[in-house]
């Protein structure tokens, strides 16, 4: 396990947001470190997807803040967000169903000015780096099939290389392990190590407790949009509210 | 550490020799594919640039100038319509400025008449901006109820202004060469319309290659995904519809300065976008020339209504009929259709999706756990080692 960092990497200050009636986020107070995987689990419905949604600019918060290393990003845009280290994958995995999956890796390209935009979007270095990812992923025998022609699990993997192609130094991964077969999720796992000892911090939401178990340093758990425990997997294991309102024990 | 990887942030890549997972089957399919389509631009054309010779009277050449209008209007409608989408009806309205700019600069102001169509362009480019800037905040069916209203607001400005459009009596626009002859004014117009659609597929061709284009494909397929890998969508969308217009607006000026008369129920008509529509759908958006193939079949269509059955509304019946037929039968157009036609002619050889059934099976074969088959897991870049302490510590 990575050492404890005190450095906070994303952090919110009583998160607020309403759909209608129903009070999704409820002054959410988090805070996660660089350096770790941390993991963010709470029953359905808990907030923690409309968590994501608000941290990463895809929805305006009612109230509260968000800072990601130090900065102010409360309201920012979406790609602006993405362009300050933070990338996100999406609970039903998004994918450009028509393109091929380099063609989706290459879309997280950052062009820069306007000659960058201008250039071919299949440039050497930019197909390296992209086929590189799918290797990683182990897809790249897929590099020219639409993704549309994919397996669920195999679109998974795809947006997944497309988020690391855009280079965050946090991922936000929002149930990873949803529908996957026990190879896949085992890899994903793996993966996810292997990412973070390399320097990239995680939040995940996951419902899979093997997983989070296995995988996390620092757990927060979410009811009713706002967090009630966290800590290392070992005390979440038996924290008796974590029971209580999540395992329904 | 479950970890043994460099601790780089980089992917390792792989080296070129190995990179290609495509066949040589799948080059040689691409090779004759390029063939092919080189075979067919050129023959394209030839027929284009020879039609002004062939033509038999000027009836006909200008009815070649019309069908031209047309393909220049509908490539620069899928600027923003094919790449992004944005399905927009209001794009007559954008041709309409450019003809009434180009007008009212000869005009009014007395310029010459290309450096009017010039200017016009670039004032119709700086007028999208806050057009498009209210208009592309809202998308699918709203965004084209937004360009519907743009057409019926300018043609109540352009009709009601009459002091300065002439209104419903119409604005005649001088001739650039007052000398020529009537057949020979038709043929000039024809090649600079021809020329105008080679600038425009030339700026289609570049943006369609370029990672602005790869962007714009984005927006088409998840825009808030787009966005979520890090494009600034709004910036993007902004852009092409600004180019989309700019060219929009040279269309509608040099027709201007062809026919010569402009009528503001004619600039302003939703009929036009919806022609430009059907014609780019027809055609197939995500090809270069869709547009331009679109545009030949629909207006050489129109004219042919037009001349045997004269002024009537049954144009708009085949019409409204082939938009229905595209849509449900050839939705990617009729360039995609032919081309899984001529795909289906040639010998058996593994199609794209034959291929990915194979790696479902894999994947199937995978999932089942079979220690064998899990070689794509280990292309993970992880060891047997690894994988074993993951597993226990998930034990
Ligand atoms: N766009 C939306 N419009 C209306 N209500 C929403 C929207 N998004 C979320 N909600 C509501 O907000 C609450 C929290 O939803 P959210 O998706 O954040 O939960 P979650 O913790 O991710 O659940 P799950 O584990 O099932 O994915 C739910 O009651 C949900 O119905
Ligand atoms: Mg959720």
């Amino acid at each position: 396990m990575s050492e404890r960092s005190e450095v906070p990497s994303l952090a919110t200050d009583g998160l607020t947001k309403a759909f209608g009636g129903v009070v999704a986020l409820d002054g959410a107070t988090v805070e996660f470190r660089h350096g770790q995987v941390n993991a963010l689990i709470g029953p359905n419905g808990s907030g923690k997807t409309t968590f994501f949604n608000c941290v990463t600019g895809m929805i305006r918060p009612d109230g509260g803040q968000v800072t990601y290393q130090g900065r102010d990003i409360t309201g920012a845009a979406p790609h602006r967000i993405v362009r300050a280290g933070l990338g996100r994958t999406f609970q039903l995995c998004r994918v450009f169903p028509r393109m091929t999956a380099l063609d989706n890796v290459l879309a997280a390209v950052r062009p820069v000015g306007l000659t960058g935009l201008l250039r071919g979007a299949h440039v050497r270095a930019d197909l390296d780096r992209a086929r590189g990812w799918l290797t990683r992923l182990g897809i790249e025998h897929l590099a020219d099939v639409e993704a549309r022609n994919m397996s669920w699990g195999q679109q998974k993997l795809l947006e997944l290389a497309g988020v690391l192609m855009s280079d965050p130094e946090t991922v936000l991964l929002d149930e990873p392990a949803g529908g996957v077969n026990p190879a896949l999720l085992d890899r994903i796992g793996t993966l996810v190590r292997e990412l973070n000892a390399e320097g990239r911090t995680f939040v995940i939401v996951e419902h899979n407790m093997d997983l989070v178990m296995s995988v996390s340093d620092h757990i927060v758990v979410f009811d009713r949009g706002r967090p009630i425990a966290e800590g290392p997997p070992s005390l979440i294991r038996s924290d008796e509210r974590v029971l209580g309102a999540y395992l329904g024990v | 550490m479950p970890s043994a990887s460099e601790p780089t942030t980089a992917p390792a890549t792989t080296s070129p020799a190995t990179a290609p997972p495509t066949g040589a089957g799948t080059t040689r399919r691409r090779t004759a594919d390029r063939v092919v389509q080189v075979v067919a631009v050129v023959l394209l054309a030839a027929a284009v640039l020879a039609f002004p010779s062939l033509a038999p009277n000027p009836y006909i050449l200008s009815a070649g100038v019309v069908v031209l209008n047309y393909a220049v209007l509908s490539t620069s409608w899928s600027f923003v319509g094919g790449f992004t989408g944005y399905i927009s009806l209001g794009h007559g309205a954008l041709a309409g400025l450019g003809g009434y700019g180009t007008a009212l600069l000869v005009t009014k102001a007395g310029l010459p008449s290309f450096v009017a169509l010039a200017v016009a362009a670039l004032l119709v480019a700086a007028l999208a901006v806050p057009i498009g800037f209210a208009a592309l905040r809202v998308r699918g069916a709203s965004f084209v109820i937004v360009s519907i209203a743009l057409v019926l607001i300018l043609l109540l400005v352009f009709q009601s202004w009459a002091s300065l459009t002439g209104g419903s009596r119409g604005l005649v626009v001088p001739r650039p060469f007052p000398d020529l002859l009537r057949p020979e004014h038709h043929r000039v117009f024809y090649y600079l319309f021809a020329g105008l659609l080679a600038l425009a597929l030339l700026a289609w061709w570049m943006i369609d290659r370029s990672r602005f284009g790869l962007g714009l494909k984005a927006i088409r397929e998840d825009e808030d995904k787009a966005e979520a890998l890090g494009t600034p969508t709004f910036a993007y969308k902004l852009v092409v519809f600004v180019v989309s217009a700019a060219f929009t607006a040279l269309g509608g000026g040099l027709y201007a300065l062809w026919f010569g008369d402009l009528d503001p129920v004619f600039q302003f008509s939703i009929l036009t976008g919806s022609y430009l529509v059907l014609m780019a759908l027809l055609g197939g958006v995500r090809n270069l020339f869709g547009p331009l193939v679109g545009a030949l079949v629909v207006g050489i269509g129109l004219e042919y209504f037009k001349v045997e059955f004269g002024d009537t509304q049954l144009h708009l019946v085949a019409t409204g009929l082939l938009l229905a037929l595209v849509v449900l039968f050839m939705p990617d157009g009729v360039l995609p259709a032919i081309g899984s036609l001529l795909g289906r002619m040639r010998p058996a050889q593994n199609s794209i999706r034959e291929v990915t059934a194979a790696e479902l099976r894999d994947q199937r074969v995978a999932a089942a756990g079979a220690p064998a088959a899990r070689e794509p897991v280990d292309a993970v870049a992880s060891t047997a080692g690894e994988r074993a302490q993951s597993t226990e510590e998930r034990a």
